[in-house]
C-alpha cells in the first residue's frame, strides 16, 4: 500500500430528453403481398424452376438451331414420348425391364436373408458373411456381365444373375451390421420370452435394425436399377452383332435401356429423351412412392427416424 | 369380509454345519490353442478365403468344366501375375482411374458450384433440390448414348458420365447436411461475420462433414460402377479401353483367365480406395473430430 493512486471518475451528467416522440407501434402484422404468399410455396417455386428449365431447352434448341439428331427441342421430345407410349408400346418395355428388376430383386433378397441368417447363427456364418461382403461388394455387378453371357448366354438369366450379384451384397452388408447394432437390451428382451432362432430374428433383430435394413434395400434398389439399365445397353450391342434376336425389329422384346440404345443406333434421338424420361419417371415413383410409403409406415410411424 | 383363516408355511431356520472347501473350480483356465488361434479375427477371415480358393481349385480340377467356361484359380492367379509383370494390367488400371479421377473432380467442382449457389439463394436451392430429385434416379450409365452423340467415341464422354453420376449423389447429400447443420453452429459463424464461401468453408462444411462423406462413398461407388459399365459398352467401338473394356474383350475372346484377372483388379482398386482412402479420410476427420464413433 505504499502510493495511493487517485482515479478520477467521470460522471456522466444527468440529463432529460425532451424529444421523445410518443411512441408509434410499427408495422407489427403485415399481410405478405400475394406475389410473396405464392413464392413462398414450395411446390410452386420448385414447378417454376422445371418450366424455367423446360423453356430454356426449347428456346436454346430453336434460337441455336441445333441439329435435331443431336439435340430435339422439348416438344419433339413430348411427341416422341406419347408417341411411344400409345403407338410403339413403351409400356411393354417398361414392363420387361421391371418385371426383370422384381425377378432378381425377390432372389436377391432370399439369398441375402439365408446369408444373414447364418451371420447371425454361428460365428463362421458371421465371418463368411463379411469377407464376401468386403470382397465382392466393391466388385461392380455390370463386370460380372460378360462372365454371365459365357455361362448363360444372351437372355435374361445373364442378367439376372448380374442383378443379383448387385442386390446380395448390399443388402447382406447394411442387414448384418444393422443386427450388429441392435443394442444389448431388446436382445435380452428377445431372450427373456424365450425366442429362439427365426422368432428371435422375425421379432426382434429385424425391427430393431430395420432403418439400415431400408436402406440396405434402397442401395441395393439403385445398384440393381443401375445394373439393370447399363446390361440392357451392353446387350444392346451384342444383339446387334449377333443375333438381332432379342429386340428386334417391331418386336418389344427388350428393356428401356435396349430401347435407348436401339432408337440411338437408329439416330431417333427424340426417342432416346422419352426413354431417358420414362427411365426418370420409373425412378421416382419407386423411390418417392415405393420406398418413401414404406420409411412412412415403419421407421418413421415407430418414431426411428424424425421427419 | 369373509373370515377365512390364510395358512403360512415359515421354514424353519437351520444352518448348514458342513460346508465343504470349493474344489475343482476353473475359474481361470487357458484357452486352448486351438481357441486361442481361432480367435483371431484375421487368422479366421484368411482362412475362410484359403478355403473358398481351396474349392474353387479343387472344383475346377475334380469336375474339370470347360476352362473357356470357368478357369482354375491357378490359372488365373498366373494371368493376372504375368499381365502385372508386363505392365498391361497397370497400364489399363491407369487408363481407368484416370478416367474416374477427372471425372471425379469435374464432378466435384460442379456440385461446389450448385452448394455455393444452393446455400446463397433461395432460387438456387431449388434449382438444386429439383435437379437432384430428377437426376439422381437416372443410372448415368444411360446418358452414354447421348454421350456418345455429343462427343463421339473416346475421354470425354466417359468423364461426362463419370460426371453426372458423381454430381447428383454428392450434390443431394452434401446439400442435405447443410440443411441439417443446428442454428447454433450457424450463430457462431454469423457471430464472427463470416459469409458466403468462408461461411461454408469454416462452418458448413466441417459441421455436415460426414453427410458429405457418405456423398463421397456414394458417388464413387456410382462412378466406379458407371464407368467400368461404360467400357463395356464402349467394348463395342473404342480401340483403347480400361479395365471394363479389358474385361469385355477377353470375355468376347473367351480368354476367361483374363476376364478372372481382370474382376480381381477391380476388386483390388475398389477395396484400397474403400478401405485405405476413404477409411484414412474418416479416421482424420470424423473420427478424430468425434462426430462419429
Amino acid at each position: 500500500m505504499a502510493d495511493v493512486k487517485a482515479i478520477s471518475l467521470f460522471i456522466r451528467p444527468e440529463f432529460e430528453n425532451p424529444a421523445v416522440e410518443t411512441a408509434v407501434v410499427g408495422d407489427i402484422e403485415r399481410r405478405l403481398s400475394m406475389w410473396e404468399r405464392i413464392s413462398n410455396m414450395d411446390p410452386v417455386r420448385k414447378f417454376t424452376v422445371l418450366v424455367t428449365l423446360v423453356v430454356a431447352w426449347e428456346l436454346y434448341t430453336r434460337i441455336g438451331g441445333i441439329n435435331e439428331l443431336m439435340f430435339p427441342t422439348f416438344t419433339k421430345t413430348f411427341i416422341a414420348l406419347v408417341d411411344a407410349l400409345m403407338n410403339a408400346g413403351l409400356l411393354t418395355n417398361i414392363w420387361n425391364s421391371l418385371s426383370l428388376l422384381v425377378t432378381g430383386y425377390v432372389i436377391g433378397i432370399s439369398i441375402a436373408a439365408v446369408l444373414v441368417v447364418l451371420g447371425v447363427w454361428t460365428r463362421f456364418g458371421s465371418d463368411l458373411l463379411t469377407t464376401l461382403t468386403a470382397m465382392l461388394n466393391p466388385l461392380p455387378a455390370i463386370a460380372l456381365l460378360p462372365l454371365a453371357m459365357i455361362w448363360f448366354g444372351l437372355g435374361n438369366q445373364a442378367v439376372i444373375f448380374t442383378l443379383l450379384h448387385s442386390i446380395i451384397w448390399p443388402v447382406a452388408l447394411n442387414t448384418h451390421a444393422g443386427f450388429q447394432g441392435v443394442s444389448e437390451t431388446m436382445r435380452m428382451v428377445g431372450r427373456n420370452y424365450g425366442l429362439k432362432g427365426l422368432p428371435y430374428i422375425v421379432k426382434i433383430l429385424i425391427p430393431a435394425a430395420f432403418p439400415s435394413i431400408l436402406t440396405g434395400l434402397r442401395i441395393g434398389w439403385a445398384f440393381a436399377w443401375r445394373t439393370l439399365i447399363a446390361a440392357e445397353l451392353v446387350f444392346g450391342g451384342q444383339v446387334m452383332d449377333t443375333s438381332g434376336q432379342l429386340g428386334s425389329e417391331g418386336s418389344n422384346a427388350g428393356g428401356l435401356g435396349w430401347i435407348i440404345f436401339q432408337n440411338q443406333m437408329e439416330n431417333q434421338t427424340p426417342y432416346v429423351f422419352a426413354g431417358l424420361f420414362t427411365v426418370i419417371i420409373v425412378g421416382i415413383v419407386i423411390e418417392n412412392g415405393l420406398f418413401r410409403n414404406v420409411e412412412d409406415r415403419t421407421i418413421r410411424k415407430w418414431g426411428m427416424q424424425q421427419s | 369380509m369373509s373370515d377365512k383363516a390364510i395358512d403360512i408355511y415359515v421354514r424353519p431356520e437351520f444352518e448348514v454345519g458342513a460346508l465343504k472347501d470349493a474344489t475343482n473350480v476353473d475359474v481361470e483356465r487357458q484357452l486352448s490353442l486351438v481357441e486361442r488361434i481361432s480367435n483371431i479375427n484375421a487368422v479366421r477371415k484368411m482362412s475362410i478365403l484359403l478355403g473358398l480358393v481351396v474349392l474353387w481349385q479343387g472344383y475346377t480340377m475334380i469336375v474339370q468344366p470347360e476352362p473357356l467356361l470357368f478357369p482354375s484359380f491357378f490359372a488365373s492367379a498366373e494371368v493376372l501375375w504375368e499381365t502385372i509383370l508386363s505392365g498391361e494390367m497397370f497400364e489399363k488400371v491407369w487408363i481407368s482411374l484416370y478416367v474416374l479421377l477427372l471425372g471425379y473432380a469435374a464432378g466435384l467442382a460442379i456440385a461446389a458450384i450448385f452448394l455455393v449457389l444452393a446455400v446463397s439463394t433461395r432460387i438456387g436451392s431449388d434449382f438444386l433440390s429439383t435437379m437432384t430429385a430428377m437426376f439422381q434416379p437416372l443410372p448415368a450409365i444411360s446418358l452414354l448414348p447421348l454421350a456418345m452423340l455429343w462427343f463421339g467415341l473416346g475421354i470425354p464422354s466417359l468423364v461426362f458420365v463419370t460426371i453426372h453420376s458423381v454430381l447428383w449423389a454428392v450434390a443431394l447429400s452434401t446439400h442435405v447436411g447443410f440443411m441439417g447443420v443446428s442454428e447454433t453452429l450457424r450463430m457462431v459463424g454469423r457471430n464472427y461475420g463470416l459469409r458466403s464461401i468462408p461461411y461454408i468453408l469454416k462452418i458448413l462444411v466441417p459441421a455436415a462433414f460426414p453427410a458429405i462423406l457418405i456423398g463421397l462413398k456414394i458417388g464413387w461407388a456410382f462412378a466406379w460402377r458407371t464407368l467400368i459399365g461404360a467400357e463395356l459398352v464402349f467394348g463395342a467401338a473404342a480401340g483403347k479401353g480400361g479395365l471394363g473394356w479389358m474385361i469385355f474383350e477377353k470375355g468376347d475372346n473367351l480368354d476367361t483367365e483374363y476376364v478372372f484377372a481382370a474382376l480381381f483388379m477391380v476388386i483390388l482398386v475398389g477395396l484400397v480406395v474403400e478401405n485405405v482412402i476413404f477409411r484414412n479420410i474418416e479416421l482424420n476427420t470424423i473420427n478424430k473430430w468425434g462426430m462419429q464413433r
